[in-house]
């Protein structure tokens, strides 16, 4: 049995896992705290986008080369709206993942025929778009100035200003994505994708709509990346252009490259490891070097693709 | 107001002969994009990163980087040599043990193949801006040609628009009069049936990349001197731009990608002058996207394999 059917099912998996979670801004580590912190929050986030991104390339099969955009938009789409009204993150929060289903679903609908590479470059060229209009739009978004002083998080009408707060708050996240994904993977629509990644063809000639659920994963997993996009606005509190460049998508894609396309523990574990492998490498490398860390996943990239096409964690083929 | 109309039209003029150069420069990127394509069904995404390494080969020969300096003629030779080398070696190592896995594995890698060697170029000469020493190119290089009124053409723009011409014509004559042409053409309309027939497909394949390569190690040096600035990321914006003209002229084709390289320069310079000047890259995604949404075929293009 595969480890994604067992993540909410096997108790003895995930208790310990969720009691190491929930201890972890406890333990004692010093001066070091802050920062270890700050890195498992942000390998939270990237968590929640490997598992939101997961679900096109790794269920329906169809490449995605622009993620970034999405969670670009959801972090414009919250920060703008805390910023100019004031609104709780609970309003804000979902007003932006519905704004992500919406871009994810208007970008998806007319590529539904495409060709596999086809797709790749026209989700490519969307979140370059996306990215371009927030870099130039000075009047909407501030450009190249960047959006700061954005309200942190709040709950219940408290704001959520310590740090263990917000590595809660994006657990809870986690925990909430995780959960859907968990399930629709192994529900009729889990399936209906599955079977359009093996073989489109013959999906739809036993009655599979493929276009509608094809639509349904494009909103899911744009949802899932502006999600994650409204928190990270929230929580490191300024945005930038210069944050959601083309290399972050390929960074969430070597993400489930590395655990496994299609396996949600594999996603789950690639981030585990990669995110604070690069915070490792940013301290521990001279600043000229750690410039040019990216060098390993492009490397990760081709060497998995090359010996582990399956990733670490492959989900086996019934 | 007779000035005016004047003025307006040499502006005009100018924007010609820039977008013009610049078109150029995208079609033999394009080209390598195009060619790739037609025999292997690959975007080959690290192609804009060759394009950035002849770029980077000819300046650090030029400024002695390695340690010696070479002779303008021979440091472009060199360069480009290195580059076909280089476009051989990435399809020896990285794509031709994908060649029977699924597609996605071979573009996956590009991919890597692509952030690989533009952190390399990172790491071996450093992210700032570079220009090339100009004590080691030919002077007349940056003296105008030829100037009617206020249009001004440099030699720079006559020799990269003659040698993109030249090479183009070459490329021409390779492709359908020789038996390494005629050995791509069979490829790319079937790899099988081409390979019963006793085309050694790996070799050809080799001579592709290194043709296609040897092409965008020629663009990346003529950029680098146009703009006079080398630096790791050129490749990338140059890269997608490039392939927007393959994907405009008919991936596959490349009387396309030349003539789709034209149409995407004078759109960037016309667009970038006219209209507003930063959503210029924007042209590029547009183009790509309208293009593949409307008429995947492009121009010039066959009909696509469809999933299968």
């Amino acid at each position: 049995m595969h480890l994604d059917d067992r993540l909410f099912t096997d108790k003895k998996l995930y208790l310990p896992l969720l009691a190491a979670v929930l201890v972890l801004p406890w333990l004692p580590m010093g001066i070091a705290g802050p920062y270890v912190l700050r890195v498992a929050t942000l390998t939270l986030v990237y968590m929640v986008l490997a598992l939101g991104l997961n679900v096109v390339p790794g269920f329906t099969g169809l490449l995605d080369l622009g993620y970034v955009g999405f969670f670009g938009l959801g972090a414009y789409t919250a920060g703008l709206l805390t910023v100019h009204y004031q609104w709780s993150l609970w309003l804000v929060l979902p007003l932006a993942a519905l704004n992500g289903a919406f871009w994810g679903i208007l970008r998806g609908a007319p590529t539904l025929r495409l060709s596999d590479d086809y797709f790749a470059i026209v989700t490519f060229g969307f979140s370059e778009l996306i990215i371009l209009v927030i870099r130039n739009e000075l009047w909407l978004t501030r450009g190249p100035m960047g959006v700061p002083g954005i309200a942190q998080p709040d709950i219940f009408g408290k704001v959520l200003d310590q740090p263990w707060q917000a590595f809660y708050l994006i657990l809870f996240f986690l925990f909430l994505v995780l959960w859907v994904v968990v399930k629709i993977r192994s529900s009729r629509l889990g399936r209906a994708w599955f079977a359009v990644r093996e073989d489109e063809i013959a999906a739809e000639c036993v009655g599979v709509n493929v276009a509608s659920y094809k639509i349904i994963a494009f909103a899911l997993s744009a949802a899932i990346g502006a999600l994650a996009g409204a928190f990270y606005a929230r929580w490191f509190r300024f945005i930038h252009p210069d944050m959601f460049k083309f290399w972050e998508s390929i960074l969430i894609l070597c993400l489930i490259v590395f655990g496994g396309m299609g396996s949600i523990t594999g996603a789950l574990l690639g981030a585990l490891i990669l995110i604070p492998l690069t915070e490792l490498l940013r301290i521990v490398l001279p600043a000229e070097l750690s410039n040019a860390r990216y060098l390993l996943f492009g490397l990760i990239i081709v060497f998995m693709m090359r010996w582990r096409p399956a990733g670490l964690l492959p989900v086996e083929k019934e | 107001m007779l000035a005016a109309i004047l003025d307006q039209s040499s502006l005009f003029l100018q924007q010609l002969v820039n977008g013009i150069t610049l078109g150029s420069i995208y079609a033999l990127i394009a080209v390598g994009y195009t060619m790739v394509y037609g025999v292997i069904q690959l975007i080959n995404f690290a192609h804009g990163e060759i394009y950035m390494m002849g770029a980077f080969l000819s300046f650090s020969l030029l400024s002695g980087f390695f340690g010696f300096g070479l002779p303008f003629g021979l440091a472009v030779a060199v360069s480009v040599l290195v580059c076909a080398l280089a476009g051989i070696l990435l399809d020896v190592v990285a794509y031709r043990p994908l060649r029977r896995a699924p597609r996605l594995a071979a573009l996956i890698t590009a991919i890597g193949m692509s952030i690989f060697l533009q952190n390399l170029a990172l790491l071996i000469w450093g992210g700032q801006i570079q220009s090339f020493p100009q004590n080691a190119i030919p002077a007349l290089l940056s003296e105008p040609a030829l100037q009617l009124g206020d249009v001004v053409i440099s030699w720079l723009q006559v020799v990269i628009l003659s040698t993109a011409i030249f090479l183009m014509l070459a490329l021409h004559l390779i492709v359908h009069y020789t038996r390494i042409g005629r050995a791509m053409r069979a490829i790319s309309q079937d790899k099988t049936a081409a390979s019963l027939m006793g085309v050694n497909v790996d070799r050809v394949v080799s001579y592709t990349f290194a043709i296609g390569s040897g092409l965008g190690g020629v663009a990346g040096i003529l950029v680098g001197l146009y703009y006079n600035a080398v630096y790791p990321t050129m490749g990338y914006f140059a890269g997608i731009k490039a392939f927007a003209a393959a994907v405009l002229g008919g991936i596959g084709s490349i009387p396309g990608a030349i003539l789709g390289g034209g149409i995407l320069g004078l759109a960037e310079v016309f667009g970038g002058g006219y209209i507003s000047s930063s959503y210029s890259n924007g042209i590029a995604y547009a183009v790509m996207i309208l293009v593949i949404l409307v008429k995947p075929t492009g121009l010039f293009g066959r009909h696509l394999r469809d999933k299968a």
